[in-house]
């Protein structure tokens, strides 16, 4: 389910004012890989739109979502775009206010998984040898067992409580993925040049890899924080929709829950705005988080580069 | 053949045998341990409501054992061999929501409601994904390459539930053709009448239709990209300056860049395995999914630890089953990786 980028190396920059001038002509390179195809202009605006509806969207609307129990199931209006659910709350509001759980663990999740993949990744690949089989042979198994069922029966277990606790479960159960592609990134750059330079000059082990190894490797472990950052938001709205775990804040997965299975979403058409919405938010944020790693492709990749 | 290659093929076999039961033991251990830990603790309640009832210590002890595969009292250490005995005589223990019955006919039952359709949907989608994918690399520089390609992006990132989710929105809400859930309609009798074997398909179409669509997309973009190399090869322009048949060299196309494809094969029914679980509950069709997310809303855990351990080994089994076919068709793993 989660795809990991594997993009060529990047330049590297040495020396104070190349630095500078580097860094904004990067910046204009990003412009101009923006601007030629609008869609992916498309794709940060609904990404930042979706950032700051999980920031301030809770601030919007009153702790308590007002109801109106004479518009139940309410059509799609202007008053209420996506209509109402079945106690008569605004559909929209509960997006909006739903989104901050959603976001933060699909943010927590990408941490963990990030942080963890790159250090396994990093160290199997840097030492090899021994360490670099046992890293693997975990490895391959982190990535042969099933996430889903396994989350399925841990929730019998363990709640989740709060988005961080769930985005840790859902890291420790996904890094296998961005270990494998960063070990595979870290064994072909310890060949190159400017590592062999770095190492024949003596420098400590933590400036080769914190100063030079890691820097190449910063473009595609940000595109693969992004791409978790859409596997963990399809995995708890799942887990919140199959409702297996308490109902403990408004969510996406929560409303998709609901609808289907309170309110018949799949057999009345009244309900169905309610289904829709969530949905919505889920297909826009792939869609925008996609048009934006497919940005960065561009950028980072100097062979996709049709200049 | 000479006598190396085939021991270096025997030890292939051998490596994927023992790292698939590593696996199989590592996943019995996970589900022995949440068994255990679940709050307020299902085997030795079970234990004492049973005496409570006016059962003998023993006869309670035996009687929880029947239920979870181990004992109630006793070390850890007793416990967890106990548990691993009892899964190497294939017993699951017994379901708790059903009284009484086993938890692997349960699973005997439930497992043809998902093993049919997910290979259903997997055919489908290799066959669709595998020709759109050669047309997606031919057209690649047109609207329809553009197309196919951009449909093949979004549904490879779209979860498997919002899928199912839209199907039935719109093809028994909006558009009422298919029933919406269930199996099978309940007028029929079971056997092999039209009535009865209409209904079963009716109700298949959704849920075959969502495997599909599902991983479609993973095959028409490993296909186009596979095609794409291909295409670049010296043996095609060859081929073609050779004046060979479009036919043939659509052949020589098609063999060549099928072969990578059946790397993800497993990736694939592994996907679609999980999937089954949102699959099955959007539609109600009885597969081990549903039975898994059931076990759980109904705290049987003897049935969620043995559905748990069905659906993971048979995804491991799916894996191996998988690379071990790959080194049967490549020529190239085949030899060691010396060609």
């Amino acid at each position: 389910m989660t795809v990991t980028v594997i993009p060529e190396a990047t330049v590297q920059t040495t020396g104070g004012t190349t630095r500078a001038t580097l860094r904004r002509n990067f910046w204009r390179g990003v412009w101009r890989v923006l601007r030629r195809k609008p869609s992916r202009m498309a794709g940060v605006v609904i990404v930042l739109l979706f950032a700051v509806m999980g920031l301030i969207g809770p601030l919007l609307y009153p702790d308590h979502l007002p109801r109106d129990d004479n518009a139940l199931y309410s059509p799609p209006s202007l008053q209420h775009p996506f209509g109402t659910d079945f106690e008569g709350t605004d559909v929209l509001a509960l997006v909006v206010t739903g989104a901050r759980y959603v976001l933060l663990t699909g943010l927590a999740t990408a941490v963990i998984t990030v942080a963890l993949g790159t250090a396994i990744g990093l160290f199997a690949g840097f030492r090899r040898g021994r360490w670099d089989t046992a890293l693997m042979r975990l490895t391959d198994m982190n990535l042969a067992i099933p996430g889903l069922p396994l989350l399925l029966v841990l929730s019998a277990v363990w709640k989740f409580e709060s988005p961080i606790e769930m985005g840790l479960v859902l890291g420790l159960l996904g890094w296998g993925g961005v270990a494998r592609a960063v070990r595979s990134q870290t064994l072909s750059l310890r060949e190159r040049g400017f590592i062999e330079a770095a190492r024949g000059l003596g420098l400590p082990t933590t400036h080769i890899i914190g100063r030079e190894l890691l820097p190449s490797m910063a473009p595609y472990i940000a595109m693969n924080m992004l791409i978790a950052v859409t596997g963990a938001v399809y995995a708890q709205v799942g887990l919140f929709f199959l409702g297996v775990l308490p109902f403990e804040a408004n969510n996406w997965g929560v409303m998709l829950n609901l609808a289907v299975f309170n309110g018949g979403a799949l057999t009345t058409p009244a309900a169905l705005p309610y289904l829709l919405a969530p949905l919505l938010a889920i297909l826009l944020l792939t869609l925008g988080i996609v048009l934006i790693v497919d940005a960065m492709d561009e950028i980072f990749n100097p062979r996709l580069r049709e200049e | 053949m000479t006598r190396s290659r085939g021991g270096a093929v025997a030890r292939r076999v051998a490596g994927h045998l023992i790292r698939g039961l590593v696996m199989v033991w590592v996943v019995a251990t996970i589900s022995f341990v949440i068994i255990r830990e679940i709050p307020g603790n299902p085997v030795q309640g079970q234990y004492e409501s049973l005496i409570q009832k006016g059962m003998s210590p023993e006869q309670a002890e035996r009687a929880t054992a029947v239920l979870y595969g181990f004992l109630p009292t006793g070390s850890l250490w007793d416990q967890y061999t106990g548990y691993l005995g009892s899964l190497l005589h294939f017993d699951l223990g017994r379901s708790l929501s059903t009284p009484g019955v086993e938890v692997t006919t349960l699973i005997g039952h439930a497992a043809r409601w998902t093993v049919l359709p997910v290979l259903a949907g997997t055919l489908l989608s290799f066959l669709l994904g595998v020709t759109m994918g050669v047309y997606a690399a031919i057209k690649r520089s047109g609207k329809l390459g553009d197309l196919l390609a951009l449909s093949g992006s979004l549904l490879h990132g779209v979860p498997v539930y919002v899928i199912g989710l839209l199907l039935t929105a719109i093809f028994t809400t909006l558009w009422p053709i298919l029933p919406s859930g269930g199996p099978v309609d309940v007028e029929f009798v079971p056997g092999l009448n039209p009535g009865y074997v209409g209904s079963l398909l009716q109700h298949a179409v959704l849920p075959v239709v969502t495997y599909t669509l599902a991983s479609y997309g993973g095959w028409i973009l490993a296909m186009k990209s596979n095609v794409v190399a291909v295409l670049g090869d010296d043996f095609i322009l060859a081929a073609e300056l050779r004046g060979l048949k479009r036919g043939i060299v659509f052949r020589y196309l098609a063999r060549n860049a099928i072969l990578p494809l059946f790397t993800i094969l497993a990736l694939s029914i592994g996907m679609l395995f999980g999937g089954s679980i949102f699959i099955e509950e959007i539609f109600n069709y009885p597969g081990l999914g549903l039975l898994l997310v059931n076990s759980i809303s109904s705290r049987d855990y003897a049935l969620m630890g043995g559905t748990f351990l069905v659906i993971t080994v048979g995804i491991i089994v799916a894996n191996i089953a998988a690379d071990l076919l790959y080194t049967a068709i490549d020529p190239r793993v085949r030899s060691g990786g010396s060609a």
